[in-house]
């Protein structure tokens, strides 16, 4: 099988009574999602993202053509089993508390008893909801509730995750969390299905993409291929003296081009997750999510404790995230490059073996730099980007100075 | 199989937690108590007892239909429109099974309500006599330790997790309890009815109430040769139109039936009416019969009473001059029977003849100078005991158990096609219709003389297509006394649960499978 997700011409027509007014909200849609993908549908409003979704999971039925989830039928019981799925809103009963939450979901799945609380302690601890886990759901916050309906579908450890919007209502904090998770879990052979109108979310972990309008697929392939500009080149650098600089861009200058020297900026998002961890650090106390730096808990806890995860993780994976671990001594001050808190977390999360402490991830701010940068240098250009080409316009064209992460390279100018 | 029960927990928590079983729980537990003390029937210890169990087993199979139709179509519904069966049905679970583990938490609630509520009607019913002649305090002290078990099973089944929430609420509950026993307490100390029993008001309660009797009712007359040369002469003599103007040859008919059938279960005075009984199989032969009868009269009499006497035993060796084996009872009720009234006449059941046979005998002492008239219905019986209380009351639970589940199946195949507020309405008019069917299908049947065919081809097949509730009701047996056979049981369970049930039920998942889950969200 080669395909996690296939669909072949997937068509769900809405009428109105009587047949009149006919609304094509999915129209000859062929997706085709390898296994071990991330896989972003995107798409404003109505574009039949939802639509789709519930279609690939026999909530919908289409009105024309199929849908293969792991090659069966999304309906199917034994296909259910190993597909994740978040709705929309995190639809919860809301009389359960957070812990009762997760045991149900756990007992659809007929997991064993131990499984099932060991899992939902683990989940607990990721999503930072431990402290409140004997709240009733119905007291939660958006973002609270956004938590629990992630663990929910992480509750098999699915092999086919699909995310419909997983960040909305989320702090920062946890939209970088869920991120890192997603990019963990590819890491570790999973199928991810994301769909979103946040492309910050969806540019910063997808392998592939697809945009959707109308119920049509616009335009589709390699994040890479549709954002990378060729015609540009960025050096990043350490602090360097002035007369470094000017040597640098006559050299560029001899090369007949033009080169703007900044120092990177740091992202909002960074700051403000380095605020909220250095408040944390000080015991603040708070009625909220807590403990979110943790996300790698769950799978670095989990992976030795249960047997079953332990057969689900490819072993190529823990032999790649092994090496990730030597990079948690602190080399470069924290403020010089923008993505590496995340950085860091996911290179402890890659190590199977070590459990995490929330306190201690401050202080280890930095990581190897190199693997993220192309992700953090397409963050900052990809609103621009993505809109260009849902507008038709070929992606190449528009240019930018800089791809550090920062704010200052002005995105726009040509 | 998991999945099922995962989903009937849940859907009990939500019926638990959501308040919704919260307000007909705290009503039946304050209304049962203070009914056991106001209810007195008509003053002697049998009515009290009539009119408790009555009263109190009505109102708790109202009461849990009502919860039982609004839980069903509330956990079914929800989920839906709240859109949690988004997470729910996307799991490893078909979507039958979703709707069978809604279904069995339902039943599951229905049957733990239904024992806590038929065991606090039980407890309290048994201990009316033992409390009523003594101290009042202590039947409320009683009857207050039994609701506050309820209170505190109640409180610990939400909060099963929080201790002190269960405290809290215990001594809530105690709190409120004590209250309401002591406005109990003052209510009934002014009540004048609470009076010492005598011996022969136990005995009453005992041989009346306190029994499970089997019934034994003349078997029916045919009269149709009787009728047809009644109005073969009345035709021939002309006097159809003098008698019954403007009526069809079928309504006169109908009338002249029951001329007849009246004229055959009358006396006159002076004269006898005599009922033949076989397969009078009493289960204690040292026992007693009970004769039930009810007079109704020509004349009323001065003060409203017959005097009648009456024989019971094997009459044929009298007849036929052969040598009598078994004992003749005789009664001759010197002190006169209230007229239209149930009396009972308690007969030794040695009195039956060895080949199942009894008769029975009315004569209509000229004293009386009038007819006596024993109505069609229920003007004469023979009852004998053929089963003990507890078992009887048993058997009634489960008629309303039945009931339940039913409800239970209607709300859910309800829910699966309707809204909330349209599904609640649809079931309440079946609910209604159900309850009444007995009166519905009279009400139509006398109707449908002139509305005809329309009627018997549509609506009549709706009402026979639901169970008849009140056929099947409990209180028609337990307030008489009257034995619930297991042939009623049985029949009660296959026709709701075995057959119309199930059908709704099958009906619902054919529906559920095919329907789109998702609302329709471009």
């Amino acid at each position: 099988m080669e395909y996690a997700v296939e669909t072949f011409s997937l068509t769900k027509i809405f009428s109105g009574w009587w047949g009149r007014g006919k609304v094509y909200a999915v129209d000859e849609l062929n997706l085709q999602i390898r296994y071990n993908e991330v896989f972003g549908l995107l798409g404003p409003n109505g574009s039949g993202k939802t639509t789709a979704l519930k279609m690939l999971l026999g909530l919908l039925f289409p009105t024309k053509g199929r849908a293969l989830c792991l090659g069966g039928d999304g309906a199917d019981p034994k296909i259910n089993a190993r597909i994740g799925f978040l709705p929309e809103e995190s639809y919860l009963y809301k009389y359960l508390s957070a812990r009762e939450t997760l045991d149900f979901y756990g007992r659809l799945f007929a997991l064993p008893t131990k499984v099932r609380r060991m899992r939902t302690e683990a989940l607990l601890e990721m999503v930072g909801l431990k402290a409140v886990a004997n709240r009733a759901v119905g007291t939660f916050s958006k973002g609270m509730a956004r938590r629990i309906g992630l663990a929910q579908a992480l509750i098999n450890d699915p092999d086919l995750l699909i995310l419909d919007e997983p960040t909305t209502g989320l702090d920062p904090i946890g939209t970088r969390q869920i991120k890192d998770l997603i990019l963990k879990l590819a890491q570790r052979g999973k199928t991810i299905l994301l769909c979103s109108h946040l492309l910050a979310d969806v540019e910063d972990v997808c392998d592939r993409i697809a945009i959707l309008y109308g119920g049509r697929i616009q335009t589709q392939g390699q994040v890479k291929d549709l954002l990378q500009q060729s015609n540009k080149r960025q050096i990043t650098t350490d602090a360097i003296s002035d007369a470094a600089v000017e040597k640098i861009k006559r050299i560029v200058h001899d090369e007949r081009a033009d080169c703007v020297v900044t120092s990177p900026m740091d992202k909002l998002e960074t700051f403000f997750i380095k605020t909220v961890e250095a408040a944390q650090q000080q015991a603040q106390p708070t009625s909220g999510a807590v403990s979110t730096t943790q996300i790698g808990g769950f799978l670095a806890k989990e992976v030795p404790v249960e047997n079953i995860l332990d057969k689900l993780i490819s072993a190529p994976v823990s032999a790649e995230s092994s090496p990730g671990s030597e990079t948690t001594e602190p080399v470069v001050p924290a403020e010089s490059s923008g993505p590496q808190p995340d950085e860091q977390l996911l290179s402890r999360l890659a190590e199977p073996t070590k459990p995490t402490e929330p306190k201690g991830v401050v202080s280890e701010e930095e990581a190897g730099t190199e693997s993220v940068e192309p992700e953090s240098g397409r963050e900052q250009e990809s609103p621009k980007s993505i809109l260009e080409s849902l507008t038709d316009r070929p992606k190449t064209e528009h240019e930018d100075k800089e791809q550090t992460g920062d704010n200052q390279g002005e995105p726009g100018n040509a | 199989m998991h999945s099922i029960w995962a989903v009937a927990a849940n859907t009990i928590k939500q019926a638990l937690r959501m308040k919704i079983a919260a307000a007909f729980i705290i009503l039946l537990m304050v209304l049962l108590p203070v009914m056991s003390v106001l209810m007195t029937g008509d003053g002697t210890l049998k009515g009290r007892l009539q009119s408790f169990v009555s009263y109190g087993l009505s109102l708790t199979s109202f009461l849990l239909c009502l919860l039982t139709i609004i839980i069903s179509i509330y956990s079914v519904t929800t989920d839906i429109e709240q859109r949690q069966i988004y997470t729910v049905i996307t799991k490893p679970i078909r979507r039958s099974h979703f709707l069978l583990g809604k279904l069995l938490g339902v039943i599951l609630l229905d049957v733990g309500l239904l024992v806590l509520f038929a065991g606090i009607i039980y407890a309290i019913t048994i201990c009316i006599p033992v409390f009523l002649g003594k101290v009042l305090g202590v039947i409320l002290l009683g009857e207050a330790s039994l609701v506050l078990f309820g209170a505190i099973i109640y409180a610990i089944t939400i909060h099963v997790r929080f201790l002190w929430k269960a405290l809290g609420v215990t001594f809530l509950s105690l709190a409120l309890l004590g209250m309401v026993s002591f406005l109990v307490y003052k209510i009934a100390i002014y009540t004048p009815d609470l009076t010492l029993i005598t011996e022969s008001e136990l005995a009453e309660a005992n041989n009346e109430f306190f029994t499970a009797r089997a019934g034994l009712t003349p078997g029916k007359v045919d009269v149709g040769q009787e009728v047809e040369e009644t109005y073969e002469k009345l035709k021939k003599t002309g006097q159809i139109e003098v008698f019954f103007p403007g009526l069809s040859a079928r309504d006169i008919r109908a009338q002249l039936t029951v001329q007849e059938k009246l004229r055959k279960r009358a006396v006159p005075v002076g004269r006898r009416l005599v009922w033949k009984f076989d397969n009078v199989k009493p289960t204690d032969p040292n026992g007693s019969l009970f004769i039930r009868f009810k007079y109704e009269v020509s004349v009323n009499p001065p003060d409203m009473k017959v005097y009648g006497q009456w024989l019971v035993g094997d009459l044929r060796p009298i007849l036929y001059g052969t040598k009598i084996e078994t004992p003749i009872f005789r009664s001759d009720r010197i002190d006169g029977d209230l007229v239209r009234t149930f009396h009972e006449i308690e007969v030794p059941a040695q009195v039956v003849a060895k080949d199942h046979y009894l008769g029975v005998v009315f004569i209509n002492v000229p004293l009386n100078d009038t007819v006596v008239i024993f109505p069609l219905e229920d003007g004469l019986e023979v009852l004998y005991k053929a089963d003990t209380f507890t078992g009887n009351y048993i058997r009634a639970v489960l008629l309303i158990l039945f009931r339940l589940i039913f409800l239970a199946s209607l709300g859910i195949l309800a829910s699966t096609f309707l809204s909330f507020p349209v599904a609640m309405l649809l079931c309440l008019v079946l609910f209604v219709i159900a309850s009444f069917s007995v009166f519905f299908v009279g009400t139509f049947d006398y109707l449908s003389l002139g509305v005809g065919t329309l009627y018997s081809y549509s609506f009549k097949w709706i009402i026979r297509l639901l169970p008849q509730f009140d056929t099947y009701n409990p209180n028609k047996f337990l307030v008489p006394g009257r034995f619930i056979g297991w042939f009623l049981v049985g029949k009660a369970a296959g026709f709701m649960v075995c057959i119309k049930a199930f059908l709704l039920f099958v009906l619902a998942l054919v529906i559920f499978s095919f329907r789109e889950i998702a609302k329709i969200v471009v």
